[in-house]
């Protein structure tokens, strides 16, 4: 781009723009100045009916208005406080289009290549290759929408888009550390970057763009660069972020959803592998805490067995128990029976004799 | 004398300041960006890299800008 009418015509649509951005903090101002306006009448008036209530003697009316100045002072303290930031303005005159016109010379410059899309209303300018600690992510076009540089306080009015991605293999939508859905999350240089396009600073707003995407900082990115190719699953080989994998602490590894469980008795978490499986609630179980029945040396978890014992085992036991105590009754029974049979009959002997 | 200072790191702030006469680009870098390395910073003079040893004059306009910052 090096036509100078292009220039000047890029140049009058940032100013009109930025004309529209001095403008709405200005309304804004008036809203909240509105706003205040009417909360100070608010208190005028509690203040009154304080006034005429203390002098009829009407005590309880006058603690009800003096809560409601309490109110009233409160929110009021709330808005001037809001409002004084937004009253002390910008410090700097609108950009002269002159001075436009030479920014974005600066740009191209800077950038070597500076393109407008004349339908899309945009101005965009080629990063260098990222390379952030050995990962590539490629080159990346900062597009800044002009028609949106008057809500530059409201929504970002610029993009950042990869042109070779290589995104995170957990997600697709994270080209950068630090941009997700082509948004930068600016970090340290938020403040700088809007007082860039306030003042019409056209390429410091690019330079700052362009310090932080060459930037990693690593306490606060979306996916890490550690993290960037995922963890693969040990079973089964699945991608997954650090947040979806489950770490079995026998056998030290990581695994997805579907192959990792966790102990019903002690609550933690283990691979498929290293649980077993109750043989009664088929809940599973980790080593620790499955447990073999003192009987029939099945595995079980803990809360189904009673004393080492599992139920079934128990059963069969107090079956065999009542078995038991019922032929002992019976042989009990049988015995002076027996007994009588084994004593001699003397009636037919002595007859016999 | 009296230059214009952008100072693109934090705020991003552009300011009037008076410094002394026959100061240079380096002398005005290490009085505002105490301690600080120069090759972290993109300093351009009247939007031109300007040579270390370059003086400034009446009307300057000086900005800072860092290589390197945070994004979150």
């Amino acid at each position: 781009m090096e036509d100078i009418r292009e220039f000047i015509r890029i140049a009058n649509t940032v100013h009109d723009e930025l004309v529209k951005l001095r403008k709405d903090r200005h309304m804004k101002l008036l809203r909240r100045l509105a706003d205040l306006a009417a909360k100070f009448q608010e208190l005028a008036r509690d203040s009154r009916k304080m006034g005429v209530s203390l002098a009829r003697g009407w005590f309880t009316a006058a603690e009800s208005s003096c809560w409601g100045v309490r109110r009233a002072l409160g929110e009021m303290s709330c808005s001037i406080s809001q409002i004084q930031p937004m009253a002390e303005g910008p410090r700097k005159e609108l950009p002269k289009l002159s001075s436009l016109v030479e920014e974005l010379r600066q740009l191209q410059q800077e950038f070597g290549d500076v393109h407008f899309d004349d339908e899309q209303n945009s101005l965009s300018v080629t990063t260098e290759p990222v390379t952030l600690d050995g990962l590539y992510l490629g080159p990346f076009r900062i597009q800044l929408q002009l028609d949106t540089l008057g809500r530059v306080y409201d929504m970002s009015p610029y993009s950042v888009i990869a042109l070779d991605p290589h995104p995170a293999s957990t997600d697709e939508s994270v080209t950068h550390p630090h941009v997700r859905d082509e948004r930068l999350c600016e970090g340290d240089g938020a403040t700088a970057i809007k007082a860039a396009i306030e003042q019409g600073r056209l390429c410091d707003f690019f330079t700052l763009v362009r310090s932080i995407l060459n930037t990693y900082a690593p306490d606060s990115p979306y996916i890490s660069i550690d993290e960037w190719d995922g963890t693969p699953c040990y079973e089964c080989g699945y991608i997954m972020g650090s947040e979806d994998a489950y770490y079995c602490s026998y056998c030290e590894h990581d695994f997805c959803e579907q192959c990792s469980t966790y102990c019903q008795s002690c609550e933690e978490v283990f691979c498929l592998q290293c649980a077993g499986q109750c043989e009664n609630c088929q809940q599973m179980v980790c080593r620790n805490c499955i447990v073999k029945c003192a009987e029939c040396g099945e595995r079980f978890c803990n809360l189904c067995l009673d004393e080492d014992v599992c139920e079934s085992c128990k059963q069969e036991s107090e079956v065999q128990e009542n078995e038991e105590q019922r032929e002992n009754k019976d042989r009990t029974d049988d015995r002076p029976a027996a007994e009588a049979k084994s004593r001699p009959d003397e009636g037919p002997a002595k007859l016999a004799g | 004398m009296r230059i214009l200072f952008i100072d693109n790191e934090g705020g991003g702030y552009a300011d009037y300041l008076d410094i002394a006469e026959h100061t240079t680009i380096d002398q005005f870098f290490t009085i505002k960006m105490s301690g600080r390395s120069a090759s972290d910073f993109l300093i351009r003079v009247n939007r031109q890299p300007v040579p270390q040893d370059y003086v400034l004059k009446e009307g300057d306009r000086v900005t800072i800008t860092p290589t390197k910052i945070d994004g979150a």
